[in-house]
């Protein structure tokens, strides 16, 4: 079938694996499973030929597949939808496809499929575990299967259709619309075991949060439809006389031209969902969704879908771009990278939790990919974000197998008050666990830049290139001491996870994990590997020139103006490797030798900075108090109490008392001595007076009433005789 | 022919003593045969105009007729209405029928 | 014979019969009188959408008043009113909404009302009237009479079968709307008077509504609707009226009277006086606004379930509102798709609500908790139409909500984005409430009421009544063209005179 055709079918599979499941297999957890994996493997495969047949096409970024249907009539014409890959489309449905099928794959061993029953498992709570008793009449602890294993997969169902419509969108219409469905997803899978309070909590926060960012997205469409009629990436994007009267027309505020302000809206979008600060707190909280969900939403799909759409938008924030000074936009957007990437660094460095490192590790990465793009290093950006993408889920899922070897541990020893996740109950867990412990190395070292042999030491050497060549100094310098901080984590995390001797009991229990979870680690940590080949710069020493740099070529024809190579300079190099090897040697030696019951050796050195640095720099408490506070005074006490209350009904009340009041007055002071005394009582008295004046007519005798009756027609008869008529 | 104006007079004379006898006497059906006296001297006039004025004329007869079947309704009602009340007040004398009095 | 014939009578008149034939079933027979009663209102249904669809005498292509018909009534002294109904692309979607809601409503209350049923039918049936007519009164003076004719069933239905303070609400909702629609009776007057006729359409076509005057009569019509819509700040009737109305008075008032309020401004105000409407614009866009944000506001801080869904109308509406007086296509469309949706979506929720009131007599929130657990569908339901409200791309809420940004966006009438950008802060603020009741009632630990009770998930009948309101808003949500087609051509033709009128005044 055609190309166009294919891209409108990739979505659905999920989508459809999501209503079976729902409506249709819910009891059955192997038919669940098979449906949406199956409905995963059907995506990956339209995403493969769709690739395919992309790389094969000339000049894609001049014609790309494209199709469209109307939706919406507005006035005379129709607001359009419709699917488009261009070359950036590309590249991105071909990381979607293979880490959403590995993340699903990856569920079905993490749920513990295959394993009986938990014990005391209820819906709403993470599993137990079951006691079975084996052939010699002993009694152990294992795993038990997740008791809502098929709604998992539903979700993660739905989660993969809102990734793969915003990436095969061809308006920004439909982007958000995917950009909203996984934003709902988000917030159910976050608080999958709602039965924690923590859970629900971290749900709310997530969803609330990313909202804030959508809003402000919404803004920014709304006024780039007010302004060029259209949604469409073509018609705006692609097209040189619509981006020049964007970046001509002035805009209300801050002196900015139309298409800066508009970036900036969307911007913060990508601020919300790519937890980048100060919209950041939501993603470290996230981790209480099960690993596949935060490997999900944290490296495959969703905060990479706001890095794409800040990539997408590119030629709109850069339109009045002199390619010398950056615009006002482009500061903002750079200097909340950067930052974001140093301060998320910085906290990853005290966190304890394996997940939690991973989280920060995330910020922090996303916050290289948007300074590159406030740099305007398209291509640097596009590279980090698919090199990211691997690695990144490779070490989720990786940390969920450890995590499931520790809960082994766990089963076994039937202490439930260790911690799984905190690494320092780890160690020495290479032995136990080996091929999560070479995939996470791998991951690791990608994560890290570790030199030629891993896909992030070309992309973000790239970034560190780009921010050199232009001379952004505070940029370089700032994503500089974030690599290396970068480079000691995760050392320090590989470091207590797996080297040394284990800490703890549940540590010598560990074991490694089954064909479902290792299989997929092993397939992304050969892209963690391979993938930089494609992107090894023209001019680099030795390497370059051999394999030509593809992803350059390839990327950059999405633009209209092909992105110039950036040249080569030895300094970002020496950087690079500086900084991979000073990390991973410092958090080497730093934590080799850490014993069980050991406190962090880094904190008698960072003293007081410590603390601020484990508790994230206090942003949650600083939020709570001076925003969540006022907001919920202002809905309760404000409008609710003083104003709806007190104010509106308090004047209706005052209304309606005074009717009451004007009445009682003139009952009181008109009606009742007036009317009813004087005129009614009064008037009444009289013909009472005259009544028993007159009264002792009444004899009740027959003939006295006749003689009276004889002598008044006598009496009138006589005058009316004399009288006249 | 004797003058009409003999008849009038007997008819008028007759009518003040049926009304004196309906004002005067004590014994309801005293003044029952009162209102009768007043009844037959009307029908006296009557028939005394008729015969005078219009011979050929039915109306006077008619009328005539007429007041001699109300009379007799109403003589019915009255006496039973008379005896009625002498059956629930043990009296027919009107002076002492006065329940109707304020 | 032929006037009974005609479309819009028999739609508008139907459900007489049904009170009629009410009225000679004995009173203890419930279950006749409640199948006679949804059977007439399924049947008014029918006739409703054969008269639109399939009778072949109304085509949304054409802009223009259809179905007509129009019979000189107390034409004395002067005074010209005639019996003149009709239909356009403006009323056709908010009349079939009328029709299609008192069908679910009356299901939904098959064991709700246990007592005096006879009568319970009987108003909801005159009151079915009375809102049909609302929409397809051409003739202020008719229009007025439908208006106020929907009162009196409404207070009878909130004060005899509605919660512990149901009097008060009563009162409040009659009083508060009788005000308004005294000032809006002093307006009728004098456009009867003084121009001659109190057809609108013939109004419309003469004009000449000298600008100054038109501004008190824009006010005057105003009073009557903005109490209705509610906007701020003379919403205050809406929460007392919801809480205490039976569930379905309040399907019916959150789904079709509040609409009552929005058409009227479409109907009478802006065509009427164009002038006053667009210097009016930003004042009711301000008020609009303050409604959205205060409406969610307040909305987030109630402790009873069915307030904070009323307050949330109060919210939405204002986003009509907005949508309206942008004073463009996409507005227009957008208001309008908007009612529809706050029809269903809203009236959604309050079945909802009342479904689970039925069973725990309790509303609430925090002695609710954990219900998903024990009624997965109810909580489906429950969350797809949460979603709904508050505007999740792919349901109904988000097509509305997003014409109407675009609309007030553009909006020259408005001449500011500010309008547009704070009333998106309310859709965060939607995302807030709802989420938190859903999560308060749903999700968490089980509360006394989930702990101590015994509550069944929903049974066939609730979810047959729910059924149709989900094919809606997925239906809107997904592909909205055949809805914006029905009313494009009518909204097109409204907004003609306003070319010229907003040229003039910018």
């Amino acid at each position: 079938m055609a190309t166009e055709t294919l891209i409108w079918l990739v979505p659905l599979p999920p989508l459809l694996a999501f209503f079976l499941i729902v409506l249709f297999t819910n009891k059955s957890k192997a038919l669940s499973h098979s449906i949406a994996v199956g409905a995963a493997f059907l995506s990956w495969l339209a995403a493969m030929l769709i690739f395919a047949a992309a790389l094969g096409r000339e000049h894609l970024g001049e014609d790309p597949f494209t199709s469209q249907i109307n939706w919406l009539p507005t006035g005379d014409t129709f607001l359009k939808i419709g699917v488009m890959i261009d070359p950036l489309s590309a590249v991105v449905l071909f990381f979607v496809g293979w880490t959403v099928l590995m993340i699903f794959l990856y569920s079905v061993g993490y749920h513990n499929f295959g394993q009986p029953a938990g014990d005391h498992d209820h819906k709403g709570l993470p599993p137990h575990g079951a006691t079975v008793t084996d052939e010699h009449g002993h009694k152990h602890t294992v795993l038990s299967i997740e008791p809502m294993y098929s709604r998992f997969f539903a979700f993660i169902g739905l989660f993969a259709f809102g990734m793969y419509t915003l990436v095969v969108s061809d308006n920004l219409l439909t982007l958000f619309v995917g950009w909203e469905i996984m934003g709902l997803c988000s917030y159910l899978l976050i608080g999958f075991w709602f039965a924690k309070p923590s859970a629900r909590a971290a749900a709310i926060k997530a969803f609330m949060t990313t909202r804030v960012g959508d809003v402000f997205m919404l803004m920014g469409v709304a006024y780039l439809y007010s302004m060029t009629g259209t949604l469409s990436y073509r018609a705006i994007f692609y097209n040189e006389e619509v981006l020049h009267h964007l970046a001509t027309t002035a805009a209300p505020l801050f002196g900015m031209s139309a298409a800066g302000l508009i970036g900036l809206l969307l911007f913060i979008g990508t601020v919300g969902k790519s937890a980048q600060w100060p919209l950041h707190i939501w993603l470290p909280d996230a981790m209480e969704g099960p690993t596949p969900v935060s490997a999900m939403i944290h490296a495959a799909t969703m905060v990479s879908a706001g890095v794409y759409m800040v990539i997408r938008i590119f030629p709109l924030f850069t339109a009045d771009w002199d390619h010398h000074s950056l615009t006002t936009t482009m500061s903002i957007i750079a200097f909340i990278g950067a930052f974001t990437a140093i301060f998320a660094a910085t906290i990853a460095v005290a966190q304890n939790d394996i997940k939690k490192v991973l989280a920060y590790s995330t910020i922090s990465q996303l916050g290289f990919m948007i300074a590159a793009l406030g740099m305007g290093a398209y291509i640097a950006a596009a590279f980090h974000l698919v090199t990211h993408a691997f690695f990144k889920a490779l070490l989720f899922l990786g940390s969920g197998s450890v995590i499931h070897g520790m809960e082994h541990g766990v089963m076994h020893t039937g202490d439930h008050h260790v911690d799984p996740q905190d690494m320092w109950n780890m160690g020495g867990l290479r032995k136990k666990m080996p091929i999560t412990f070479w995939t996470f190395l791998i991951g690791g070292f990608a994560l890290s830049g570790f030199p030629l042999v891993t896909a992030g030491f070309w992309s973000k050497d790239e970034i560190l290139a780009d921010a050199f060549a232009h001379g952004h100094w505070a940029i370089l310098a700032t994503l500089s001491i974030a690599a290396l901080m970068t480079a000691f984590y995760t050392m320090r995390q590989i470091t207590l996870t797996f080297f040394g001797e284990p800490r703890t009991k549940e540590a010598e229990h560990a074991h490694e994990t089954p064909w479902t979870m290792t299989t997929p680690l092993v397939v992304l940590s050969v892209f963690a590997i391979g993938y930089g080949w494609l992107g090894i710069p023209e001019h680099f020493p030795g390497l370059g020139g051999i394999v030509p740099n593809w992803f350059h070529e390839f990327v950059g024809g999405t633009l209209i103006h092909h992105p110039e190579a950036v040249a080569f300079h030895w300094e970002p190099l020496a950087i690079s490797l500086v900084v991979a090897f000073g990390g991973l040697g410092l958090g080497w030696v730093v934590y080799k030798d850490v014993k069980a019951g050991q406190p962090d050796p880094l904190e008698k050195p960072l003293g007081p900075l410590y603390p601020f640095l484990k508790n994230k720099w206090y942003f949650d408490e600083f939020y709570t108090y001076y925003v969540v506070g006022p907001m919920t005074w202002v809905s309760e006490v404000f409008t609710f109490q003083w104003m709806d209350r007190g104010v509106i009904d308090g004047i209706i009340h005052s209304v309606a008392q005074l009717a009451p009041a004007i009445g009682s007055f003139l009952r009181n002071w008109f009606d009742k001595p007036v009317v009813n005394e004087l005129i009614g009582d009064g008037s009444a008295a009289v013909f009472q007076w005259l009544g028993h004046q007159l009264r002792f007519i009444q004899t009740g005798r027959l003939q006295a009433y006749l003689i009276s009756a004889v002598a008044t027609f006598l009496v009138v008869g006589a005058a009316l005789y004399y009288f006249g008529f | 022919m004797i003058p009409l104006s003999w008849y009038l007079f007997l008819s008028a004379a007759l009518f003040c003593i049926g009304l004196y006898g309906v004002l005067a006497r004590k014994n309801a059906i005293a003044i029952l045969l009162g209102v009768e006296l007043m009844l037959n001297a009307v029908n006296i006039n009557l028939v005394a105009f008729w015969r005078y004025l219009d011979p050929t004329q039915m109306g006077g007869q008619v009328f005539a007729i007429i007041v001699f079947a109300v009379a007799a309704a109403e003589v019915a009602v009255g006496l039973s209405l008379v005896i009625s009340i002498y059956r629930t007040r043990g009296t027919v004398v009107a002076d002492e029928l006065d329940m109707m009095k304020w | 014979m032929n006037f009974l014939l005609q479309p819009l009578t028999l739609v508008t008149f139907f459900p007489l019969l049904g009170v009629l034939a009410l009225v000679f079933i004995n009173g203890e027979q419930k279950n006749t009188i409640r199948w006679t009663a949804l059977g007439t209102a399924l049947v008014t249904f029918v006739i409703s959408l054969w008269a639109f669809f399939f009778s072949g005498q109304f085509n949304p292509a054409n802009g223009d008043l259809q179905l007509v018909a129009k019979y000189d009534w107390i034409m004395v002294a002067g005074w010209n009113i005639r019996y003149y109904i009709a239909a356009d692309g403006l009323s056709v979607m908010l009349i079939l909404l009328t029709t299609f809601l008192t069908p679910i409503a009356i299901l939904s209350t098959w064991k709700a009302v246990e007592d005096r049923v006879k009568d319970f039918m009987m108003f909801f049936l005159m009151l079915e009237v009375g809102m049909l007519g609302v929409f397809v009164a051409q003739d202020l003076f008719l229009f007025y009479i439908f208006w106020e004719f929907t009162l009196v069933p409404m207070y009878f239905l909130i004060g005899i079968w509605g919660g512990p303070n149901r009097l008060y609400a009563a009162v409040k909702f009659f009083l508060y709307t009788m005000a308004g629609s005294i000032l809006m009776l002093l307006a009728i007057l004098w456009l009867g008077v003084n121009q001659g006729t109190f057809s609108v359409p013939d109004l419309v076509a003469k004009g000449g509504i000298p600008v100054d005057i038109q501004f008190w009569l824009f006010w005057a019509f105003t009073a009557a609707f903005a109490i209705k819509v509610p906007m701020w700040p003379l919403h205050s009737w809406l929460p007392d009226a919801h809480v205490e109305a039976p569930t379905a008075g309040s399907v019916i008032l959150a789904g079709v009277l509040l609409k009552m309020g929005t058409y009227g401004f479409l109907r009478f105000n802006l065509p009427l006086f164009p002038e006053a409407a667009v210097a009016a614009a930003p004042t009711i866009a301000t008020l609009a606004v303050i409604g959205i944000l205060y409406g969610a506001a307040v909305s987030y801080s109630q402790k009873d379930v069915k307030k904070l869904v009323a307050y949330s109308s109060v919210s939405h509406l204002g986003f009509v509102m907005l949508g309206m007086f942008a004073l463009n296509s996409q507005g227009i469309q957008g208001a309008i798709l908007q009612m529809i949706n706050h029809g269903l979506s809203t009236g959604a929720l309050f079945l909802l609500v009342g479904m689970i009131y039925e069973q725990t007599h309790t509303r609430e929130i925090k002695v609710y908790g954990g219900l998903w657990k024990i009624t997965p569908v109810f909580g489906t339901l429950m969350l797809i139409v949460a979603l709904s409200s508050m505007g999740l791309p792919g349901l109904n809420g988000f097509v509305g909500e997003f014409t109407i940004l675009l609309g007030a966006f553009g909006s020259v009438a408005y001449g500011s984005y500010w309008y547009a950008m704070l009333s998106a802060i309310g859709v965060i603020l939607a995302a807030i409430y709802i989420l938190y009741m859903f999560q308060k009632m749903f999700l968490g630990p089980a509360g006394e009421i989930t702990h101590h009770h015994e509550i069944k998930d929903l049974n066939l009948r609730e979810i047959i009544t729910l059924l149709p309101l989900l094919v809606f808003i997925f239906w809107i949500g997904l592909y909205p063209a055949p809805f914006f087609n029905l009313m494009a051509p009518a909204v097109e033709k409204l907004l003609i005179p306003f070319q010229a009128v907003l040229m003039a005044a910018h």
